[in-house]
């Protein structure tokens, strides 16, 4: 099937998530500002939970949100991740399996993002990603080659410099936004945070 | 780099009454914990009395959740040393063992603890522990299953055990569960309102109608809880929807879910007051319910 792209703003967004939480297993959206053709560019991500991910109420409730909030954006949601407590263990469970199908009704290039645990570690030469797409019915493992990750080394020193800088802490995800709902699931502050990191690099991530 | 005491303008005695509370709390802020605790054993020792014992245990587990095993072993060699045949240390040595994915080594020390004292709680819990943090899901639900015949009062594994269940998508059992919890904790709101979204999960009219009734429980016990507040006006918002209902039982549930949209509403603008980032988030919320209100009519 066809490419996919990763961005630095996504990868990173995600690997915060999946740190912020290590005890439980977190998920969230993936989302594009590009327009619908082969390639599929995920641009940013939308993080979700982080407890209770196969309970529906909750979820049904952030779907719908995230939805509303990237139809005012110019964004589609593209794909799904989730990253399980068990750090051995990178499958997608029968969650995971569902919510991707759901997206996979409106978006026909869709991902189903796994994050490796194992593989996250600092010095690890190696994204900690497993992606599948929607081949013959069922969710298969996409071809290692048809997944681009730009400027990986640079991608690699911005998570870095978030951590050192203790702005990992700025993230919020669905859930922590219903506990206060003053902070904000779309993370703008962070996003310009990171995007400040990335635009003496390459302006076009 | 400079100490928590410098970085917080604190004394060792707030440090102590910090690391009290988050003891009573049974918070698992392990980062700081290990932070303000690692610095009151190195600086203030002699001060904290027959405190430290607890402060040392408080300390080591913390610092085992953050891979700190040097600090770990330091904690675990002075409570030894202060108590040589302790079930209680041994528990935490087991732990240890399981932070350094030993498993075969900790459950051979915390069967010897059962040999000793087959009562004890802590260790058979945390043989539970370890079957879980292997992924065997089945095993460790029918070990905590059996636990609970024994221990039908703990709540932890109670609610350790709902968890499991909805995790393997065993919605029914996880509901029996909360039931049990919600039975001896009646104020408690997260339960009801955890109870209400496994009954929304499990879907079908009835179960909507429970679920719309314990967010409803929850609201009267918390009236802060968003989560319940968001349950409420979905379920009832769905029950007014259904073709299967009486138009007394719609007309019911279109009230109940225009005052939760009212009160959502107003929850969101008082948030967004004043606060850039939140407008985006703001927004979402009132055109989601907008739509929502359309779809319903």
């Amino acid at each position: 099937m066809g490419e996919v792209e990763l961005s630095c703003l996504a990868y990173a967004k995600m690997y915060l998530h999946a740190s912020q939480f290590p005890r439980s297993s977190v998920n969230g959206l993936l989302l594009s500002s590009s327009p619908a053709g082969a390639a599929v560019c995920i641009t940013d991500c939308v993080p979700l939970l982080h407890s209770h991910l196969s309970l529906a109420p909750i979820t049904q409730l952030a779907l719908t949100q995230v939805d509303v909030w990237c139809s005012q954006t110019q964004q589609r949601i593209v794909g799904y991740y989730q990253a399980n407590a068990c750090v051995s263990d990178s499958s997608p469970t029968p969650c995971a399996l569902k919510i991707a199908e759901k997206i996979f009704e409106q978006c026909n290039n869709a991902v189903l993002l796994m994050i490796d645990g194992e593989k996250m570690f600092p010095g690890c030469r190696v994204p900690p990603i497993v992606m599948y797409e929607r081949k013959d019915a069922r969710w298969a493992l996409k071809d290692k080659h048809t997944i681009m990750l730009r400027q990986w080394e640079e991608t690699c020193s911005i998570v870095n410099q978030l951590f050192s800088s203790g702005d990992q802490t700025l993230l919020v995800d669905f859930d922590s936004h219903l506990d206060d709902i003053t902070k904000d699931w779309t993370n703008q502050k962070l996003n310009a945070k990171i995007m400040e990191l990335i635009s003496p690099a390459n302006g076009n991530v | 780099m400079s100490s928590i005491s410098e970085l917080y303008d604190v004394s060792w005695e707030e440090m102590r009454d910090k690391l009290r509370k988050w003891r009573e709390e049974n918070f698992r802020n392990s980062e700081q914990i290990v932070d303000v605790g690692e610095e009151l054993i190195n600086e203030h020792a002699s001060k904290l009395g027959d405190d430290i014992w607890i402060i040392y245990e408080q300390v080591m587990i913390a610092a085992l959740d953050c891979s700190r095993d040097d600090l770990a072993w330091s904690c675990l060699q002075e409570l030894k040393r202060q108590f040589p045949d302790s079930h209680r240390v041994k528990r935490l040595a087991g732990m240890r063992l399981e932070a350094l994915e030993r498993y075969e080594d900790a459950n051979k020390l915390y069967d010897s603890i059962l040999q000793d004292d087959p009562t004890n709680t802590a260790a058979r819990k945390r043989k539970i522990s370890i079957l879980r943090a292997q992924g065997k899901s089945s095993e460790a639900i029918r070990e905590l299953n059996e636990y609970l015949e024994q221990f039908v009062g703990d709540q932890e594994a109670w609610h350790e055990l709902s968890e499991l269940y909805i995790n393997e998508h065993d919605y029914a059992k996880a509901a029996f569960c909360l039931e049990e919890l919600m039975m001896t904790n009646p104020h408690n709101h997260l339960y009801c309102e955890q109870y209400a979204e496994v009954k929304y999960t499990q879907g079908g009219l009835e179960n909507l109608e429970l679920a719309r009734k314990y967010f409803a429980q929850a609201l009267k016990l918390n009236n802060r809880n968003m989560r319940a507040l968001f349950g409420l006006y979905m379920s009832a918002s769905h029950i007014a929807a259904s073709p299967k209902v009486s138009a007394k039982v719609k007309k019911d549930n279109v009230k109940y879910a225009a005052w939760a949209t009212s009160q959502i509403s107003r929850a969101y603008q008082m948030a967004g007051r004043g606060k850039k980032e939140n407008k985006c988030s703001v927004k979402a919320v009132e055109e989601m319910l907008e739509s929502m209100q359309i779809t319903m009519s």
